[in-house]
């Protein structure tokens, strides 16, 4: 059922030797591989036929569901529309991705739109890795959505990351926060050639003591371009706080704009923000423990990204 | 064991109004470390301390002169050689990561991730708790916490030659001590020559040989007994001299 190329990309985007255990639903190509469901976890096509609806009983705690999507027929774009309805009280991990194969030169994507109604006191995990492999020339594009509902004292953390072959992305990221949520986002993105990556984000804090926090970190090789947007939208007494560093290589380029719109007295906001080469004394540091410029390079970009 | 000789750094002179005017730092230097030595190196700001350090380590790069070790030219070498020739430089300003661990650091300097090992190591430093090993080492460490680390790494690599650039700066006074301890131990159980850049009377007290630089040359090299007098003077506030005719100069350093 899986052939290599299959086996590369799962291991690439979910960490999967072969067919995980317990929920999942691997789409290849547009078309439905495999599915598994558990006795807390349902799986089921939508009624519009464009995805999947995953729905998580309440009280379900320590399981996990994956739902890789493969690309690697030449010249397809796919398109989904999944739906996550994380029970009250559960405690999750999601883990998604998309793995593309390009081995022509016709372009090959995915669009992929993840909604996410987290209810009361249910906490999630959500890992995405994005990846495109292969030798063809074609245009890779990956343009994933996320929208998360954050129902009263639920706590999301969100783990998105795009490491190589991508040529295009643009991501949206957008999130209501109710009372006492919180919402953790960390996003690495590396990019080279001349690759693009656009990330937008904006997160509404809508509930008392709800907090957000949005982390990025990019690497631009090469030529590439990175833009990286988030705004914290505070409607009530809450916490938010955006960190944005990027790292420029060789001739990439850089724009990051994080955002603070305070529309209530008690919201507390912060950011940082920071676009530079490696610095000089972390180089330093590491070749004087031993390592040669460009391991240390490698070290310090694994971490930053890690 | 490290021989500097006729070694001189000079950078360009931002004070002078001719562009390409020069400024000597270290001025023909000549010194020998012997091997299994306990050197401290101290003197005014800006008397080419840290910059004498940093020749030695390769981190700047040398005008003329000659650095040999154990008999070896290493004065070509990147840093990277020098390390695994066995020279080891403790930063004064350590740099800080954004996702790398003090583990990650250690783990290089001590060539392998064994936990026992790594274990073993903070333990022979004895300055920070085993919990301390999955601390990133980023902006959030203090002054103190991040200087420690930066001594474990150093004493983690074994070195035959290491240079510590004024390892107390951050550092309470309670862990002065034991710091001045723990480095008299490496250079004995170890044999490791050791050279402190320091302004620190505890550290000038250990060593062996004194050395006080002035305007890029030795200006003394003894027992600190025999410095006192010269580092009395340097003391003094000469600054005065600079405000000649103004009334009520007192100097407040």
């Amino acid at each position: 059922m899986l052939d290599a190329i299959d086996k590369d990309l799962l291991k690439a985007v979910a960490d999967l030797e072969t067919i995980p255990k317990g929920a999942y639903n691997i789409r290849k190509n547009g078309e439905l591989l495999g599915r598994e469901i558990s006795a807390n976890i349902n799986i089921e096509t939508n009624a519009e036929g464009n995805g999947i609806i995953i729905n998580i009983k309440p009280g379900t705690v320590n399981e996990s569901v994956h739902i890789p999507v493969i690309v690697s027929q030449a010249g397809l774009n796919d398109v989904v529309y999944n739906t996550f309805i994380v029970g009250e009280d559960s405690d999750v991990t999601i883990v998604a991705g998309c793995g593309i194969h390009c081995g022509s030169s016709k372009e090959q994507g995915h669009e992929g739109i993840h909604e996410f109604r987290i209810k009361k006191n249910a906490r999630m995990k959500y890992v995405e890795k994005h990846v495109a492999l292969g030798d063809g020339k074609g245009k890779r594009s990956l343009n994933p959505a996320t929208k998360v509902f954050m129902e009263d004292n639920s706590y999301a953390e969100m783990e998105l990351s795009q490491i190589g072959g991508v040529d295009n992305a643009d991501r949206i990221n957008e999130a209501e926060l109710g009372p006492g949520a919180t919402l953790l986002i960390t996003e690495r993105v590396m990019t080279e050639g001349d690759q693009i990556a656009n990330s937008k984000s904006t997160i509404l804090l809508k509930g008392e003591d709800c907090k957000a926090n949005i982390i990025s970190r990019s690497v631009i090789k090469g030529n590439s371009v990175q833009n990286f947007y988030a705004t914290l939208d505070a409607r009530a007494k809450c916490f938010g706080h955006i960190e944005c560093d990027a790292i420029i290589m060789d001739n990439g380029s850089n724009e990051t704009i994080p955002s603070l719109i305070a529309k209530h007295p008690d919201a507390e906001m912060t950011h940082e923000a920071s676009i530079g080469k490696i610095a000089n004394d972390q180089l330093m540091k590491l070749m004087s423990l031993g390592l040669t410029y460009d391991e240390a390079v490698n070290h310090i970009l694994k971490g930053f990204l890690k | 064991m490290l021989e500097l000789k006729d070694l001189t750094f000079s950078a360009p002179d931002t004070e002078s109004k001719k562009s390409d005017a020069v400024k000597v730092i270290i001025d023909k230097f000549n010194f020998t470390f012997e091997k299994g030595k306990f050197y401290a190196i101290t003197g005014p700001n800006g008397s080419g301390k840290t910059t004498l350090a940093k020749l030695i380590m390769g981190i700047n790069k040398t005008a003329s002169g000659t650095i040999t070790l154990d008999g070896k030219d290493i004065t070509g070498l990147s840093i990277t050689e020098r390390a695994k020739a066995g020279i080891a430089y403790s930063f004064q300003n350590p740099a800080r990561f954004k996702g790398t661990t003090f583990r990650d650091l250690l783990s290089i300097a001590a060539k392998t991730d064994d936990e026992k090992k790594l274990f073993e190591i903070i333990s022979r430093v004895g300055l920070c708790s085993l919990d301390f090993l999955d601390k990133p080492v980023d902006s959030k460490l203090s002054g103190g916490e991040i200087k420690k680390v930066e001594l474990a790494t150093t004493i983690a690599l074994n070195p035959k030659f290491a240079i510590y650039d004024e390892p107390d700066t951050g550092i309470d006074l309670w862990t002065i001590d034991p710091m001045v301890k723990l480095l008299k131990r490496e250079q004995k159980e170890q044999g490791t020559t050791t050279l402190i850049v320091s302004h620190n009377k505890a550290f000038l007290e250990a060593a062996d040989v004194l050395l006080l630089i002035r305007e890029g040359k030795i200006a003394y090299q003894g027992d600190l007994q025999g410095a006192l007098p010269i580092l009395n003077d340097l003391s003094l506030c000469n600054f005065s001299d600079a405000f000649k005719g103004e009334y009520d100069v007192r100097c407040y350093r």
